[in-house]
């Protein structure tokens, strides 16, 4: 049998040739899912929108917490020091408070394994709060010669080490002479005054605008920014702890806690557990800070997760409206592509892609989106530390598309299932 | 001797809405000849669109007794199978064109080849241009008229080689002209590569195109010439 005209054949009634056809190619199963988006732009968009949101929320939310604590920990680990002595039931976030006299300074620096000292030095610290560039802060009170240590590799920026400070110290000691005590009342107004000093870090400069030589009242006292420092070292607010002691402990030498030096840093954890057991005292690994940290906040990282979870909830949930919605208004289109003998895996397949598709473009706006809160942030609350990680970015992607296809699981489920013949008569 | 490419006997469909039962086909028997034009008239109602369903493998019978397409005994096989065999040997002609108009008119076409898993190699472009319209490669079904709509659609129809293509009133939303073209396709495209088409119309002079004709009346099939 043949087929007239001469463009093409037929053999046993089927096409061999028509027109010189030939089947080489391939067409991706992306190509209708895209086109879909690209025809319905501001639903696309939208949907993107509500994603990327989504996302954001979720990766500023991370970064913001998580940044915060590790900046707080890096800084606690920027002291030249390997451990940290606390009160026995307190913890890490210990505000403030003195409970532990001078006489542990001799106690920590005596400490010996197998006859031979161990500690080079013990760092008192008083610690308490004040109200600076618009929030509390931890004010580190630290004896002017341990300043070094607590500085490291960072600048002075402006300004001196405690000038009034050291002179204070001096004068204390003479008061003290060999006693542990001194009378506050042989203390001069002036010469308190002379010592109440501040040295600030440069975030905390440029959030409350201060400089050098401004002052601000602190414990009822005016006290003077005498210098500011690079940011990254322990506190963001130092001042003489001396000063400190004789505001709000008469005078009377005792100290929140102690960083410890070490001769032997490699003996931390096995003099940690000496010290622990003399002192009867909290005794922590300075490198364990971050996680001591994180664990004190366990419950508001909780929080944030399932704040987060929620969001990122509500915006599947719309995805999957979106999408039910969709297949709803595309319902006549799903019954051309049975009638072309779309497969149901087929059907399904278009419907999951295109939601993958957006939710890919909306974690990627996300992320953007996240980028740009944080700018905003540190513009406006420089104090705050938005630590965009890798993982969270990772973690982005995965949600964003693992949910995308979940959010379509459904719709499209619901739209492989359609009656053919029903679907093509859908007006 | 005979070369039957679709062979249907007692084919029932039933609809329910309810307690209510509409006897739409009432135990058609239709046998068609490979690369056979056979044209079904009918008044609106009648099952004409419902048996091109059934014999497209779109809607099950209720009931049946022979089903079978190019070979294939379709009364037997799973929804995959029904599917497979709708892809891989029918190509469907609807009245209200039914091209995706998300994607252009040789998207249309790819997609239909893709689907059946064919190499594409510009086939598209070239049975656009058999059906006249290879300026309009590019564009999509809402930037063409009707007539042309229509005539990508059969394009998507043909371009699979289907055994069988099964047109539901292809002429209906379209004029005169229109129509003439439409018709002269089908007719050029049975002469010259032996299609097989069974085409559902009102229109008797779109009928006169036919090899056969087939009167519906009330979910049966009678022979008019």
């Amino acid at each position: 049998m043949k087929a007239a005209g001469g463009a093409g054949s037929v053999v046993g009634g089927e096409f061999v040739l028509l027109g010189g056809w030939g089947f080489t190619g391939d067409l991706t199963l992306l190509r209708l899912p895209v086109a879909n988006l690209l025809h319905h732009k501001l639903r696309t968009a939208l949907c993107a929108a509500a994603v990327g949101i989504g996302v954001a929320m979720m990766v500023v939310q991370l970064s913001l917490s998580h940044g915060t604590l590790n900046e707080v920990a890096q800084r606690m680990e920027s002291v030249d020091a390997e451990l940290i002595v606390l009160p026995r039931h307190a913890n890490v976030i210990f505000q403030g408070g003195a409970i532990f006299p001078d006489t542990y300074v001799e106690l920590i620096e005596s400490a010996a394994l197998e006859g031979e000292p161990v500690v080079a030095k013990a760092i008192p610290v008083f610690l308490d709060t004040v109200r600076l560039g618009g929030q509390q802060q931890r004010l580190f009170g630290i004896d002017p010669a341990d300043m070094d240590g607590f500085l490291g590799s960072r600048r002075l920026r402006q300004g001196d080490l405690f000038p009034g400070g050291r002179a204070f110290k001096q004068r204390i000691e003479q008061l003290r002479g060999n006693s542990r005590r001194y009378d506050p009342e042989r203390v001069t107004s002036d010469e308190v005054r002379r010592a109440c000093e501040l040295i600030i870090d440069t975030r905390l400069a440029r959030v409350g605008g201060y400089s050098v030589g401004d002052v601000t009242e602190v414990f009822g006292q005016r006290f003077r920014i005498v210098g500011v420092v690079e940011a990254g070292v322990a506190g963001r607010v130092f001042a003489p702890i001396q000063t400190i002691r004789h505001i709000l402990n008469g005078g009377v030498p005792w100290s929140s806690m102690f960083f410890v030096k070490l001769r032997d840093p490699g003996q931390a954890e096995v003099v940690a557990d000496a010290l622990a057991r003399k002192l009867n005292a909290n005794v922590e690994l300075k490198t364990q800070y971050g996680s001591l940290l994180r664990d004190s906040f366990s419950q508001v990282y909780t929080y944030i997760n399932v704040a987060s979870a929620v969001a990122l909830a509500v915006c599947f949930l719309f995805i999957m409206l979106t999408m039910y919605t969709l297949i709803l208004e595309r319902t006549r289109e799903i019954g051309i592509l049975k009638s072309l003998g779309a497969t149901k895996r087929y059907v399904m397949a278009i419907v999951v892609w295109e939601s993958v598709l957006v939710c890919s473009a909306g974690t990627v706006f996300g992320i953007l989106l996240a980028y740009g809160i944080r700018v905003v942030i540190e513009a406006t609350m420089p104090l705050q530390t938005v630590d965009i990680q890798w993982r969270w970015l990772v973690l982005a992607v995965a949600v964003g598309l693992v949910g995308g296809a979940i959010s379509a699981l459904y719709p499209g489920y619901r739209a492989a299932r359609l009656d053919p013949a029903a679907a093509l008569s859908f007006e | 001797m005979s070369d039957a490419i679709l062979t249907a006997r007692g084919i029932c469909k039933d609809y329910r809405d309810g307690d209510r039962v509409a006897h739409v086909l009432r135990g058609i028997d239709l046998t068609v000849e490979r690369g056979e034009f056979v044209a079904v008239m009918g008044p609106s109602g009648c099952g004409k669109t419902t048996l091109l369903n059934v014999l497209g493998l779109m809607a099950r019978p209720t009931s049946a007794d022979v089903l079978l397409v190019d070979g294939a005994d379709c009364l037997s096989l799973s929804d995959r199978g029904r599917t497979t065999v709708r892809r891989e040997r029918i190509g469907f002609v609807f009245q209200r064109f039914n091209l995706l108009r998300t994607i252009s008119a040789r998207g249309n076409i790819d997609l239909a080849l893709q689907l059946r898993g064919a190499a594409l190699d510009g086939q598209a472009a070239r049975v656009l241009r058999e059906v006249g319209l290879e300026e309009c490669v590019h564009r999509k079904p809402g930037h063409l008229s009707m007539g042309e709509q229509q005539r990508v659609a059969i394009a998507r129809a043909v371009a699979c080689r289907p055994a069988i293509v099964l047109a539901d009133e292809p002429t209906g939303n379209l004029d005169s002209a229109n129509t003439q073209l439409v018709i002269d396709l089908f007719r050029r495209f049975h002469d010259a590569y032996g299609l097989t088409v069974i085409m559902i119309t009102h229109d008797a002079g779109c009928a006169s195109a036919a090899d056969r004709i087939l009167h519906m009346k009330d979910g049966m099939l009678e022979p008019v010439e």
